[in-house]
């Protein structure tokens, strides 16, 4: 089962347990807060209809009624005939008398209706008439009758063609008209979004059962998830260089992303400008800069990084002819094959010399 | 037979309101269907509006009107039990007049 469905039906048995504890009077568990809510609260605030029509009150209005009231409250909004699209998607449309026959709406299958309209959705009736009574005129909700809002529900059914000009909606006749919706049959409860049982079970659903089939994969776990701000590697390059692409002021500057970088290989001494020369036509530039990070370490930082060991040199002439990870992060420098033993050799020492450009 | 038009008419300070929600594929002529085949233009060309048989409004139709148009304007004149009709013609020669009460 979903957290979702699990949360609610802890809220589900809250409120009711609420309620119980609520008419018995008292406020048990909790002494000295609050109190309990007196049956007319409780009455007020419960004003859902529900598919099988129970809190449905009683009451009638006619098509006609109906329009009047709907060009006093509602056309502003949803146009003369519900079909603006203005300011919220259509009510009205989309449906067809074929529709209204099979009960499911052919052009959400088809696609033939650029729109999905109100009616071409809603399976239910009752829904329509909760929704008008609950939440309608959007500037003040609750203040139709009910039957002003019977009166307004059957002339947006009649726009539909759901039900005759001259027809009276009530009480007694909702249910026939529920047999007419263009969509009762739309609806499914098949999945696990559902709360409670499954069907069979007395329930809604199927009992929480997701409607994904991936199979937990149980082998080759990582022991240890460590949760980053960061890509993948094989999505670093997904947007080419990021920090290219934003401006250089600001507080976002973008994350150097970009194809690996060859670590830079500098001069020896005797030429800072020629061992920098070198470096740009070698490539290193392209992924270190001398004094900043781009892909890989900027030189400075990997100067500063082999101060004084001595025997760095070698190693590094090594990282540079084959290839290395992890020294600096994720990112590979990989082999450098079109650079001679001895370009390497005047790279690197130009580097941990400071990578001095004069 | 095409479905009727739903219209509205509604007086107020010696000005009708009329609108119209006409029902109609208008078809463009342009668009295929999923085998490849053109789907035949099928378009509303014409459409009169008369205040009891004084034309109020004439108007020339084309493929770019969407499906189910909706139309609305004002004539001078027109009180409460008027009669207010509207007819279309289509581009298959078909037609249709729908008729209402001014309110």
């Amino acid at each position: 089962m979903s957290r979702f469905s699990k949360t609610l039906i802890a809220l589900l048995v809250a409120g009711a347990t609420g309620l119980a504890a609520g008419t018995a009077g008292a406020s048990e568990g909790y002494p000295g807060i609050g109190r309990a809510a007196t049956e007319a609260e409780v009455k007020a605030w419960d004003i859902d209809v529900r598919p099988d029509f129970v809190g449905l009150p009683k009451g009638r209005g006619n098509v006609d009624d109906g329009m009047e009231l709907w060009e006093t409250h509602c056309a502003s909004c949803h146009g003369v005939f519900g079909e603006s699209n203005e300011v919220f998607t259509p009510i009205v449309g989309g449906t067809t008398a074929q529709d209204i026959e099979t009960g499911r709406v052919a052009a959400l299958v088809t696609g033939d209706s650029p729109q999905r309209t109100t009616l071409m959705k809603v399976p239910t009736v009752s829904t329509l008439f909760d929704y008008i009574q609950r939440a309608m005129p959007w500037t003040a909700p609750k203040s139709l009758t009910a039957d002003e809002v019977y009166a307004i529900l059957a002339y947006l059914l009649n726009l539909g063609e759901i039900v005759p000009a001259d027809f009276e909606l009530s009480d007694e006749n909702i249910r026939e008209v529920q047999e007419r919706m263009p969509n009762r049959n739309g609806m499914t409860t098949d999945h696990g979004m559902w709360p409670g049982a499954a069907a069979a079970k007395g329930g809604l659903g199927n009992g929480g059962k997701p409607d994904v089939k991936n199979a937990a994969c149980m082998k080759d776990c990582k022991k240890e998830v460590e949760i980053v701000s960061a890509l993948p590697d094989y999505a670093q390059d997904a947007h080419g260089n990021l920090a290219e692409q934003n401006r250089p002021v600001g507080q976002t500057r973008g994350k150097p992303t970009g194809a690996p970088a060859e670590e830079a290989a500098p001069e020896a001494k005797a030429g800072g400008a020629a061992a920098l020369a070198l470096a740009n036509e070698k490539g290193c530039m392209a992924c270190h800069g001398v004094a900043n990070r781009i892909v890989g370490p900027g030189y400075n930082e990997i100067a500063e990084k082999y101060r004084g060991q001595t025997d760095a040199a070698s190693g590094l002439i090594d990282k540079v002819k084959t290839g290395g990870q992890g020294v600096w992060g994720a990112v590979p420098m990989p082999p450098q094959g079109h650079v001679t033993d001895d370009e390497i050799k005047q790279l690197v020492q130009w580097i941990l010399e400071g990578a001095q450009a004069q | 037979m095409a479905s009727p038009m739903r219209i509205r008419a509604a007086a107020k300070e010696g000005v009708t309101e009329v609108r119209v929600l006409m029902s109609h594929v208008m078809e463009t002529g342009q668009r295929k269907d999923s085998s490849g085949a053109l789907i035949p233009a099928h378009f509303i060309t014409e459409l009169t509006a008369k205040h009891n048989d004084k034309v109020v409004l004439s108007a020339e139709f084309g493929p770019s009107v969407s499906t189910n148009p909706y139309l609305a304007f004002k004539f001078n004149g027109g009180a409460k039990g008027d009669k207010v009709a509207v007819t279309w013609v289509d581009n298959k020669g078909e037609t249709r007049t729908d008729e209402v009460q001014v309110s």
